[in-house]
């Protein structure tokens, strides 16, 4: 990468260049070369643009199964210009159809199976079939003039998160922010065209934009590992030693049922050099016995936010913890800051607790078509008074050690990270107050259990599993509450609310 | 016993289903809230050993193992 790009889609001819007939992805179906990818994705973008508006104001929803059809779809919109919006494709349709108001796509790419879907819903939205896509040639001549027409502050994906009112948000990312990223990786990881990247991430979280982008810069390979695998902690390691897996990118909580299972000291992964894991707090537990039994590979604790791309701070794992520790979330990556700020907006000494402010060309530009709680998330810098300078707001509370390494402390907020996904326990609460016959509802999340306890003020008799599925329509399934408490009134504090603290003490801590 | 019957005893008193109704043989156990996902492990461990077969990482990756009959099937195709 010797010169300036402005497009993420431009990695993809970079890489074509440089790694030509090389395996690129790898996934259950089959595997692609980094110039088929090219050529796939150039063909996906010529029809996507013959058949749909497209540009950086037309986000095109990518509803497919885990698979390289995802991200062949995702280079496409790209070299189309439209930033590519990926749906997990066991969303439950009210959802879809909620993201989709917010979102207003110029199209959908999905399969047959998935057309069906919508359609049945009812979906007013263009629906194109992948396999459609690829069947003609790609006006090449036409890609590259548009290319050299758009800006890196163009938008290059848009995901959506939990929202706290039951709307998600969609996070908008410009191509500058996944130049970055990939460049950083890149920079700081030893990864090599021998390098062989074991995928975790769905696509539709941000930790996929690691696994597709390092392999697009530096030529490695990434398996796309099948998802009913991380069921099966045993298959799983026989999948990763059978592909030869040397780098993995995870969420903690599949470290940890892979360590709970046995397996990490039964079997030995020959090839494994290199771990890193973002998105919840890894236990110190869990991760001595990954490091007893990969003592030479590097461990990498990283923390980032999806409005920060991916990625925003992280530590290489240098010295023994032990239990009781807090493993630090470490220093900014290149091009990007933190700042601790305290509640009068001052910055606050180390030691002191304050929340997470980041900026840097990795922020998103705002959330998608919501320019209200955009601005509440994006505020102005509160030590420069010079020039717009913004920071994203994380709701994360922290401090910072001696060493200058960032330490977390847990949430300013009713946010929570279960598995590795990024909850808003308004959003259940939104989806529980729709339901019949239900008064009042409140949930919570157990620190200790780890589970989420839903209370439901009602007079009718609830039954959990039942419950849960009517829940399953509107609600993604890691949304759904591990515990159900049903009272016929619920407590309330002298000032009206629900009296949360009550509930608590009664229901989720004797428990 | 037929192995369907076999692993559907044993799913029901392991994960407390009873007489539920809704519990058959091609319910999805998982998206149907029966069993949670770590009790995936404990019905392939249960049926290797029952059956003295090994269910492979291929065999999970191929074959959609998520009702009673769907793993009997994957079952009797390794005896």
């Amino acid at each position: 990468m010797d010169r300036l790009y402005t497009s993420a889609a431009e990695l993809v001819d970079f890489a074509a260049q440089s790694y030509g007939e090389k395996i690129a992805f790898s996934d259950v179906y089959g595997e692609i070369s980094f110039a088929d990818l090219q050529t796939q994705s150039r063909k996906l973008a010529t029809a996507l643009m013959e058949k749909a508006e497209t540009g950086r104001m037309m986000p095109v929803m990518v509803y497919l199964p885990k698979s390289i059809k995802s991200i062949v779809s995702f280079m496409g919109s790209m070299y189309a210009q439209s930033p590519f919006v990926p749906m997990d494709y066991a969303v439950p349709m009210a959802r879809f159809i909620s993201t989709a108001k917010n979102l207003c796509p110029t199209a959908v790419i999905t399969d047959s199976e998935g057309k069906d879907r919508l359609k049945e819903a009812g979906i007013d939205v263009t629906i194109l079939v992948y396999d459609e896509l690829i069947a003609r040639d790609a006006d090449n001549i036409k890609i590259d003039r548009m290319l050299n027409t758009s800006t890196d502050l163009d938008s290059a994906y848009i995901m959506y998160t939990s929202g706290s009112t039951g709307t998600p948000k969609g996070v908008t990312i410009s191509h500058r922010a996944v130049l970055d990223y990939a460049k950083w990786l890149s920079d700081t990881f030893e990864i090599t065209p021998e390098s062989i990247i074991g995928m975790q991430s769905a696509f539709h979280f941000d930790n996929c934009i690691f696994d597709m982008f390092a392999t697009l810069l530096t030529g490695s390979k990434t398996v796309i590992i099948p998802e009913v695998l991380f069921m099966y902690p045993e298959k799983l390691f026989d999948f990763l030693s059978e592909e030869k897996i040397s780098i993995i990118f995870w969420v903690p909580t599949v470290m940890i049922s892979v360590a709970n299972s046995g397996i990490l000291t039964e079997k030995k992964l020959d090839d494994l050099k290199l771990i890193l894991f973002a998105g919840e707090v890894m236990p110190i537990k869990q991760l001595n016995q990954w490091i007893e039994s990969y003592p030479d590979a590097t461990f990498v604790n990283m923390y980032g936010p999806t409005e920060a791309t991916d990625i925003v701070l992280y530590y290489v794992i240098d010295r023994k913890f032990s239990t009781g520790e807090t493993l630090p979330i470490g220093k900014p990556c290149a091009n990007m800051k933190a700042l601790i700020l305290d509640e009068d907006k001052k910055l606050c000494p180390k030691g002191k607790q304050g929340e997470l402010y980041i900026g840097g060309s990795g922020i998103s530009m705002g959330y998608w078509n919501a320019p209200e709680i955009t601005a509440n998330a994006f505020v102005q810098n509160p030590l420069n008074t010079r020039y717009r300078d913004r920071l994203y707001r994380t709701g994360d509370l922290v401090y910072m050690a001696e060493d200058g390494n960032i330490m977390f402390l847990g949430r300013a907020d009713s946010q929570i990270k279960l598995r590795g996904n990024r909850i808003e326990l308004g959003d259940i609460e939104a989806a529980a107050s729709a339901m019949d016959n239900i008064k009042n509802c409140c949930a919570m999340f157990s620190q200790k259990t780890e589970e989420i306890f839903l209370f439901l003020e009602t007079d009718s008799e609830i039954v959990p599993r039942k419950f849960n599925m009517a829940l399953k329509k509107t609600l993604p399934a890691y949304m759904i509450p591990q515990r159900l408490v049903t009272l016929n009134s619920f407590p309330h504090t002298p000032s009206g609310k629900i009296d949360r603290q009550t509930l608590k003490k009664q229901y989720m801590e004797e428990n | 016993m037929t192995v369907a019957e076999t692993i559907s005893e044993f799913i029901k008193e392991k994960f407390d289903i009873g007489d539920d109704p809704d519990f058959t043989n091609d319910v999805h156990l998982f998206n149907e809230g029966f069993v949670d996902s770590f009790g995936a492990v404990e019905i392939i461990h249960f049926v290797e050993e029952t059956y003295g077969i090994s269910i492979t990482q291929k065999d999970i990756t191929l074959f959609p193992m998520n009702t009673v009959n769907e793993i009997a099937a994957v079952v009797e195709s390794k005896q």
